[in-house]
């Protein structure tokens, strides 16, 4: 096709003929002082607290204290461009995103301006980063499971649609991958993910990127990113955006998951900021509102009552703790403020317990409303099992003799814990939990040797697949353990077995 | 080394809060000497600030030193300003030195002519114009001002070629800007827009319908 410089001249001509340059109104104010990310500035005397102002050049800010005689403004871009002087132009709106389908698959900075180099993100639509969340009456209970794929954490603390668990432990402890693992089991389930990485290098995001791309996950995917070197006001603002852009999603019916990776980071930007606005500091010197600044961000996760549509927001927050202090602050407050926790220990994760869940302090507040009613059946005592198996096994480390039943009930512990384990990115579909889990807990595994357990696991997922495969695709259509799907089960399971046992 | 290193960088603008003291007191000292009927009290502050202040640097930094004490400052002003001037003025340089804000009253003065503007109706309005104004525009925009906002203005000009055409009005924080520049600008936004979405259309067009 070829243009035609004619048309695209009438084109441009009509378009001047139509506009009728209107006076533009905007209320000013002048830069006293910038650095380090921040502006004051004088005028501006009727400017909202969140209000969007712009500096020449087009840099724009955030008007983030309102003070008797200057407004303290923080810098969402490149502060050095900005001199002492310089006109400041308030814009009347708030801050926000562009939103929408036009983002799926995008890597975006917390402004919602493109960085994978894909050409620019056309959407029509934005959302003010900041929002209230929903009140008592749009919302209804956590109901629908959202399926992680682990089963460690489906089958103990299970996760529902609306629900929002943290995911907290120290460092390289397998945080991110949970959550991966999570938005890489969405597929084909129609949920909307949004990656925000806070404060990440940006190295770990592109291997982010780069593992949901290889999976095919980022077709469903918007990654918000936002790494150590950009400026704090972005890193603070990162987990509101990618809220809005989950929002948006959400308000039109449909299910979203959203992982902010992670929240110390985004309260170490904004203790930041706070403290050069002059804000005074508080414990750990952050300043007085950091718990509300988690916990607006937090309670924009909802399960919408069905007058809205019925839509829901997954929120997975990530904290980092160090030296597995949950005490400090930051981990207190998260943890206060969401429906559950998945505890990671380095502990665990060193021994090649990966995901190294510990099971015991781990919880989930209302997922259990949530779980499918096969998985509740066989999940129901694995807590409790799994806790006395670890008192059983401390015991036994004194070298004590022990009763056969003891013994027994040691041997299935060791091999519920190898079941548990699983290679990263590769989430299991709830049935496949549901037999293995199954097999474990009833003793089918208990002539395994403990080393082959995770190779008995694969062979009987293939198993169930190629040859028992009715069994496999009732218990996915009834999502329940009815009396003619176990017994079909169990006879699969001893078939299984008898095949093992002949074959070595 | 030829130019002698600075430990602070000047300053651009006026601090803030020093500004909001200055036109507090300014208020004050302009209201009530209209309430008291006191004639030309700007007039004195600012004879005293250009005249006295001005002519006399060792005089400046004896009544803004912090060696002198309060007592000492207030008999120098008994001394050498009462018999000179109005008792008003006397009394209300005595209240400055008395708060300790004697050092602000540059900064009173400037702020006193505002206020003595404002007090008989006018305001200052700033115009940027490409080029500069005619006499004729220049009172057709004075008229055209004053029938729209409700004051006289009193135009402070200045000249920005960047502009390209047309002018931007600032009125106390507040900006109309009606510059032809401006409004390139925005025409440039709108077409740019306009052919982004022509591109996206044509784009759709090839792509697969489910997700980009």
């Amino acid at each position: 096709m070829k243009f035609k410089a004619d048309e695209i001249a009438s084109v441009i001509q009509k378009e001047i003929e139509d506009f009728r340059g209107q006076i533009q109104t905007a209320e000013v104010g002048r830069v006293i002082e910038v650095g380090d990310g921040i502006a004051r500035c004088t005028g501006l005397s009727s400017s909202m607290a969140g209000e969007m102002v712009e500096f020449p050049g087009g840099v724009r800010g955030l008007a983030f204290n309102l003070e008797e005689n200057s407004v303290g403004v923080v810098i969402l871009g490149d502060y050095l461009k900005i001199k002492e002087g310089d006109e400041v132009k308030s814009t009347g709106t708030l801050l926000s995103v562009p939103v929408g389908d036009a983002l799926l698959g995008r890597v975006v900075d917390p402004l919602g301006n493109p960085m994978d180099g894909k050409g620019p993100i056309m959407s029509s639509e934005s959302r003010p980063v900041e929002h209230e969340a929903v009140g008592v009456a749009g919302r209804q209970p956590v109901k629908v499971p959202l399926q992680t794929g682990i089963k460690a954490v489906d089958a103990m603390t299970p996760i529902g649609r609306g629900q929002r668990e943290l995911i907290i432990g120290d460092r390289k402890t397998g945080k991110t991958a949970v959550a991966i693992d999570t938005i890489l089991n969405q597929k084909g389930t129609g949920v909307k993910c949004v990656y925000v990485a806070c404060g990440q290098r940006s190295a770990s995001i592109a291997g982010v990127v780069e593992v949901l791309r290889q999976h095919g996950a980022l077709d469903y995917t918007i990654v918000v990113a936002s790494s150590s070197a950009d400026p704090a006001p972005m890193q603070y603002i990162a987990p509101y955006s990618g809220a809005a852009m989950a929002e948006h999603f959400m308000y039109n019916g449909e299910d979203t998951l959203i992982v902010y990776d992670d929240l110390s980071k985004q309260a170490i930007a904004y203790r930041q900021l706070s403290l050069l606005m002059r804000r005074p500091p508080g414990r750990e010197a952050f300043p007085g509102d950091v718990f509300y600044c988690h916990s607006r961000l937090l309670e924009r996760a909802v399960k919408l009552s069905d007058e809205l549509g019925g839509g829901s927001m997954t929120a997975l927050p990530i904290i980092e703790t160090l030296e597995g202090e949950v005490s400090a602050y930051i981990p207190t407050n998260v943890i206060s403020i969401t429906d559950g926790q998945i505890y990671l220990e380095p502990d665990l994760f060193w021994k090649g317990i990966r995901p190294a869940i510990n099971v015991g302090i781990s919880v989930s507040r209302v997922g259990g409303n949530a779980q499918t009613k096969a998985m509740k059946k066989i999940a129901g005592s694995l807590r409790l099992d799994l806790a006395a198996f670890r008192e059983l096994e401390a015991f036994a480390q004194l070298g004590t003799e022990l009763d056969a039943a003891t013994q027994q009930q040691l041997d299935r512990g060791y091999r519920m814990v190898e079941l548990l384990k699983q290679p990263q990115y590769q989430p299991l579909h709830a049935a496949d939990q549901v037999m293995v889990i199954y097999a474990g807990a009833k003793g089918y595994f208990d002539k395994v040797p403990v080393p082959e357990v995770q190779e008995a696991e694969r062979a009987l997922l293939e198993f169930m697949k190629t040859e028992h495969s009715d069994v496999r695709d009732k218990l996915i259509e009834k999502a329940e353990l009815s009396a003619e799907i176990e017994d079909g089960l169990k006879a699969a399971l001893t078939a299984f077995i008898a095949r093992r046992a002949s074959a070595s | 080394m030829s130019e002698q290193l600075k430990t602070q960088i000047d300053r651009v603008l006026d601090d803030p809060g020093a500004k909001a003291v200055a036109s507090l007191y300014a208020q004050s000292y302009m209201t009530s000497a209209q309430q008291s009927g006191v004639e030309d009290a700007c007039g004195e502050l600012e004879s005293f600030v250009t005249e006295v202040l001005g002519k006399s640097p060792e005089f400046r930094s004896l009544l803004f030193s912090d060696s002198l004490s309060r007592e000492d400052k207030l008999g120098l002003i008994s001394r050498v300003l009462t018999p000179n001037c109005s008792e008003y003025f006397s009394n209300f340089l005595k209240v400055l030195v008395h708060h300790g804000r004697i050092d602000l009253v540059d900064q009173v003065q400037k702020e006193a002519v505002l206020v003595q503007e404002q007090l008989s109706g006018q305001r200052r309005v700033q115009i940027r114009t490409s080029k500069p104004l005619s006499e004729s525009s220049r009172s057709q925009i004075t008229d055209q001002l004053k029938n729209k906002l409700g004051f006289d203005p009193i135009l402070q000009e200045s000249v920005d070629e960047s502009l390209i055409g047309g002018l931007i009005i600032q009125v106390g924080d507040t900006v109309y800007d009606s510059s032809l520049r401006t409004r390139l600008k925005t025409l440039a936004g709108r077409l740019t827009e306009r052919t982004l979405n022509e591109i996206q259309s044509g784009r759709d067009r090839f792509s697969h319908p489910e997700g980009n």
